[in-house]
């Protein structure tokens, strides 16, 4: 039901100030971009259409609260399809970004594991300037599972199989135990240092 | 025929993952005497972790700097590094105001425009082309391929250099190595489900057993693919995928780039075919 009362008008305006949700109001619920979703063969409930409604009539919290917003795969066929130029691979992007920071400051919870998937490998890039594997699954599990042990233990049963197999063949050995960091660490640190501020 | 000579960008997955792509890559362009010179001290393109645009624009804004000094244009095997890559080079050459603001963060991102960024497979396929390519083949690569493509080579619109749903840039590799691209229809370039591996894994194995099964189903001999995110999830994770489904597959995997390098004679070791997860022994023996 909704509840025009709980609507916020503005709520379309701040998606669209956000990079990649500009052509926001562009959008004719036409659904082609839910139509040809991959997603919706596992999930049918899946409707990127519905998002950019209630994000239009400005359901804010329900938006924002969406599992469904970090199912996403990215794979643009959406933003390919659409006739109106929305870009809604983009368009959700710029909504996941709210919904992160608005959890950062404590005004909603994320029923998915994903933003931290995305920290820890974002934290991997801040420190070496390249993906650190080992360093992204350790962070992750961490988060993930509470602890450093609980996580490294989940970790070596999720991964003990596959982690052989590239053993094996030579992609996983003591080399990868360590990361391959860029000589140029401080750009790294003043890059994502940089764009902290801006957001803060 | 255009440059003979790419600034070359590995990507993270290069030097573990996918080592063999990259084996592959820098086999096939010696071989045909285009050459590569390495990024120095290139930095992660965000993959498709990093969501917020302008963190992806600056750190790339680096790695196009870097290209910019040495007079060289891009070259990536990745397709997710394409598109990062690629989608910073026309936000930054379309916006002095957004260069200044990068330029503003540290001079090593200072970038001027002056950078094309190409994957790999339109190098081989559009700036050296099938011509020249066909007259180096030494070898018939007898096999029937399922040609996977992924997303980012033929989306979004603003980056893509080949169709979004029907893509054919990969086929006529195949066909011009001698094999055949098996009908494939819409899982050419439907996602394989790699950006979900490790949040939500029962969703990306559902996504990647639908295009291991539509190759098999369409009668191939392996999947070709030139993404290294694509590998890890039909390649390296293949073997998780039939035990979470009690179904067999056992499809090699192979990159376009190691089905080209048999093609152009180059030995299977130099092309890291002991490297792919599923065994490509079944492969070779069709190499004549």
């Amino acid at each position: 039901m909704i509840k025009t009362w709980e609507l916020d008008p503005e709520f379309k305006y701040e998606i669209m100030k956000e990079s990649g949700g500009e052509h926001l109001t562009a959008c004719f619920q036409c659904s082609t971009c839910t139509l040809g979703c991959p997603l919706t063969e596992i999930i049918p409930t899946y409707n990127p259409r519905k998002i950019i409604q209630m994000s239009l009539l400005g359901m804010r919290n329900e938006v924002l609260t969406n599992p469904d917003l970090w199912v996403c795969l990215i794979c643009q066929t959406c933003t390919a399809r659409c006739p109106q130029d929305v870009r809604i691979a983009d368009l959700l992007g710029a909504i996941r970004r709210i919904a992160e920071r608005e959890e950062e400051a404590g005004k909603l919870k994320i029923e998915s594991v994903r933003p931290s998937f995305d920290k820890a490998f974002m934290h991997q890039i801040q420190k070496y300037g390249r993906l650190y594997d080992m360093g992204l699954a350790m962070e992750y599990y961490r988060e993930k599972e509470g602890s450093f042990f609980k996580g490294m233990m989940t970790m070596s049963k999720d991964y003990k199989k596959f982690g052989m197999r590239l053993f094996k063949k030579g992609k996983m050995g003591v080399k990868s135990m360590f990361p391959v960091k860029v000589k140029d660490r401080e750009v790294m640190k003043k890059i994502f240092e940089h764009m902290e501020a801006e957001k803060g | 025929m255009s440059n003979r000579k790419y600034g070359y960008y590995p990507g993270c997955p290069s030097e573990s993952t996918a080592i063999e792509q990259d084996m592959s890559v820098k086999a096939v362009f010696e071989k045909l005497g285009v050459e590569l010179e390495e990024l120095e001290d290139w930095n992660c393109c965000g993959a498709a972790e990093v969501e917020d645009p302008e963190l992806v624009y600056a750190l790339n804004a680096r790695n196009l700097a870097i290209a910019e000094k040495k007079g060289v244009n891009i070259m990536t095997p990745c397709s997710i590094c394409y598109y990062n890559l690629e989608r910073s080079n026309k936000a930054l050459k379309g916006s002095e105001e957004l260069r200044a603001k990068i330029r503003g963060i540290d001079d090593s991102l200072a970038y001027n425009g002056g950078v094309e960024v190409k994957h790999v497979l339109d190098v081989l396929v559009n700036d050296i082309g099938i011509e020249e390519l066909s007259g180096k083949i030494e070898k018939k690569v007898n096999v029937k391929v399922a040609p996977y493509y992924g997303c980012y080579i033929g989306r979004p619109p603003l980056t893509a250099f080949d169709d979004p749903d029907a893509p054919v840039l990969m086929d006529q590799l195949i066909e011009a190595i001698g094999g055949e691209a098996v009908p494939f229809d819409y899982r050419k370039a439907k996602c394989c489900g790699g950006p979900l591996m490790m949040t939500m894994q029962d969703i990306a194995f559902k996504m990647a057993r639908d295009v291991l099964e539509g190759a098999k189903n369409a009668g191939a001999d392996c999947i070709a693919l030139a993404c290294p995110l694509c590998g890890m999830m039909l390649d390296a994770k293949q073997e998780d995928i039939e035990e979470a489904f009690g179904i067999k597959i056992g499809l090699p995997v192979l990159y376009i780039t190691q089905l080209l390098g048999l093609a152009l004679g180059i030995d299977a070791s130099k092309l890291g075919l002991n490297k792919n997860v599923v065994d490509t022994k079944p492969i070779l023996g069709k190499v004549v």
